[in-house]
């Protein structure tokens, strides 16, 4: 085994964990502040995927038009998110998890359902935009432009997200709603601005990840159900409601996958399993998520 | 008050419409097909093809007098799904056969729901030789698909005729359809090339979202051909990853695909994306770059107004052809009897589209082989085809 194909075999498994970071992201950022585990994360990503696909029909074909689509599709998502935190999703805080694991249980179902209704069970597909169509060669191995610029885009979103949360004003009201929701109520602050907000901003996350991943992917109904699983694998191992426990975690289960697709070539999906049952025995909170009290 | 009347005379009408269609006795067909989930993407076509069929078959005055009807079913690719469908169109709705499931899971579940109650089932699409394994084979059931044994056997011998070829690689998806059509095309491939060897065997799961590092692993071991049954959107997203890292002209586009990724529903997906010059297989080429059977052209020009596409599914003629092969039994036997017609359907030959095929009176099956070529850009087409699409119907290795 030569360096350059260890090296090419580390920046695919970094490709899968970008990947997958940008997806996990807003699962988690939702997790953190609002403690719902919202399983319909996954159904927010494949509109997405099927609104960039549509706005790519509607719009010219010019060299841009790639990402007006993929911001069409976020924007788009974020606008549906809204809709259902203030029209459904608020009306459930104060209930048991249980009750807001069926809900966006449901969701998945009704929005599995509809994008079937509007876009049929063809599979579709996007091509990569024309500037990042090419690839480029490192240390012998080939690394398409297009994952490189996903592999830069992923720490760019998790950096954003830290400064915003860290250092904004928004970002402390933030931190304050995750740990005390009443409290910060009784201190006037708009705690349902807030979540409205978070909510948003992890749709868009979601919607921009669908996207972003159609040049590389399909679009077919069932990416939602596959994708959630993988990103809440990414989340557990990272640790629930940790930031960047999820941008780490995602980077470990790309390697992990990775590499372990050499050792044991038979059972892909194994070697990632098997770390998350290693995690969930010895470490239940996950590597950089806190115990609960 | 009228308005009373007319609404209980409505309601009246409306209960007693299920006892009035009963009156006009029809031949009741269940049809448990994937409609929603990934597998939906094949699922509709096949139904789509079962519905032509149905009506054609009924603009000609039925059979023995009936009418067919369809009874469609989501069967969502679950097996228990299929298994309580199952059970519910036979005991509820009285069908008298059961067509449909589309893969390896659902089969065979539905095989035994079939053999318990005594009624003719034809499978169109599942293909894992699992189905009718001596174990699991009985007098009601039948295959119209190809199996996985053929499927590999096809596939390897393509490989073994390219002399320069020496180490083989294989990605395939990690279940049962996938298993089985690799060990039949690594059993045909040693005997019929023992200087080739296999360099490599990635297994991802269905479903998988990144196959990068699966891509990246293989090329690492610099094989000359592969043997590729990723299929379906799983295939859309593989192409369309693998392309720019360099891996199909790596091997110079000698990979070959057993799972139908020579059909316009993939060319059409990835359209420009399609990696020209690699091999695959259709059971209807559809768009037919050669010498193109009068049947078939006719069959696609109706199946294009029957669904009002543009250029139609190749996926379709299953469904279709399923349907025929059961009226064809219903009439050779005379009867609805499940008993007779499963004696007929032994050993009949009946024609679909692409020609004669005929139900092996001992294995039950079709024993059909597919379409395969090497895939060209299209010249009227925005899209691949296969080019000079070749029957290949391989048994195993003989000497």
């Amino acid at each position: 085994m030569d360096v350059s194909f260890l090296f090419g075999q580390f920046l695919g498994g970094l490709t899968t964990a970008m990947f997958l970071f940008l997806i996990a992201s807003g699962l988690s950022l939702v997790f953190g502040v609002m403690r719902v585990l919202n399983f319909a994360h996954g159904s927010f990503y494949m509109i997405g995927a099927y609104l960039a696909w549509q706005a790519m029909q509607w719009l010219e074909p010019t060299l841009h038009r790639f990402w007006l689509a993929a911001l069409v599709a976020a924007l788009g998502v974020a606008l549906l998110g809204a809709v259902i935190e203030r029209v459904l999703l608020r009306h459930l805080y104060g209930r048991e998890e249980l009750y807001q694991l069926l809900f966006t249980y449901a969701l998945v179902l009704i929005l599995g359902d509809a994008a079937k209704a509007i876009w049929g069970t063809q599979q579709l597909s996007v091509s990569r935009p024309p500037l990042l169509a090419g690839g480029l060669d490192i240390l012998g191995t080939t690394l398409p432009t297009y994952n490189l610029f996903i592999m830069l885009i992923g720490p760019a979103i998790a950096v954003a997200a830290w400064l915003l949360l860290t250092r904004s004003n928004a970002g402390r009201l933030v931190r304050a709603a995750a740990l005390d929701r009443e409290m910060l109520g009784a201190l006037g602050a708009n705690v349902g601005a807030i979540y409205t907000g978070m909510f948003v901003v992890s749709s868009f996350l979601a919607g921009l990840a669908g996207a972003l991943v159609t040049p590389i992917q399909s679009i077919v109904p069932g990416m939602d159900v596959e994708i959630i699983v993988e990103a809440f694998i990414v989340v557990v191992i990272g640790g629930l409601g940790s930031f960047w426990g999820t941008f780490w975690g995602s980077v470990i289960y790309g390697q992990v996958l990775s590499f372990g697709i050499l050792v044991f070539p038979s059972f892909s999906i194994f070697s990632v399993f098997a770390l998350m049952a290693v995690i969930l025995i010895v470490r239940p909170w996950g590597l950089f998520g806190r115990p609960i009290r | 008050m009228s308005r009373c009347r007319i609404l209980a005379a409505a309601c009246l009408a409306a209960c007693l419409a299920p006892f009035a269609a009963g009156a006009e006795s029809t031949i009741k067909i269940g049809f448990p097909m994937p409609l929603s989930g990934p597998a939906a993407v094949y699922g509709a076509p096949v139904t789509k093809g079962a519905e032509m069929a149905v009506q054609e078959i009924n603009a000609h005055g039925g059979v023995l007098g009936h009418k067919l009807e369809l009874l469609e079913r989501d069967s969502k690719a679950s097996a228990d799904e299929a298994v309580r469908l199952a059970r519910e169109l036979i005991i509820k709705d009285n069908v008298d056969f059961l067509v449909g499931t589309l893969t390896s899971a659902e089969a065979p579940a539905v095989s035994t729901i079939a053999k318990e109650n005594r009624i003719v089932f034809i499978a169109p699409t599942s293909k894992s030789v699992q189905l009718t394994s001596p174990k699991n084979l009985h007098p009601y059931l039948f295959r119209l698909a190809s199996n996985t044994d053929i499927e590999g056997h096809s596939a390897a011998s393509i490989i073994a005729g390219w002399k320069e070829v020496k180490r083989v690689a294989i990605i395939a998806p990690d279940y049962a359809y996938g298993r089985d059509a690799v060990a039949a095309f690594i059993g045909y491939l040693k005997k019929a090339r023992p200087d080739i060897q296999i360099v490599d065997q990635q297994w991802p799961k269905l479903g998988q979202s990144d196959f990068t590092p699966f891509i990246t692993a293989q090329m690492g071991t610099h094989p000359d051909a592969i043997f590729c049954d990723v299929y379906g959107g799983d295939f859309v997203t593989f192409a369309k990853q693998a392309g720019p890292l360099g891996y199909f002209k790596a091997v110079n586009n000698r990979l070959v695909d057993g799972g139908e990724v020579g059909t316009t529903d993939e060319a059409q997906a990835l359209g420009a994306d399609y990696p020209y010059g690699i091999w695959s297989d259709a059971y209807d080429p559809v768009i037919w770059a050669g010498d193109e059977p009068p049947e078939h052209k006719a069959f696609i020009e109706h199946l294009k107004a029957f669904t009002h596409e543009k250029y139609g599914s190749g996926w379709a003629i299953m469904g279709y052809s399923a349907i025929v092969a059961l009226t064809d039994a219903i009439k050779k036997a005379n009867s609805t009897d499940s008993d007779k017609v499963s004696k007929s359907l032994l050993g009949l030959t009946f024609d679909t589209p692409v020609g004669k095929r005929t139900f092996n009176a001992k294995t039950h099956e079709t024993e059909m082989g597919e379409f395969w070529g090497q895939m060209v850009k299209g010249e009227h087409y925005p899209f691949a085809i296969i080019s000079n699409p070749k029957y290949l119907a391989v048994g195993p290795f003989t000497d």
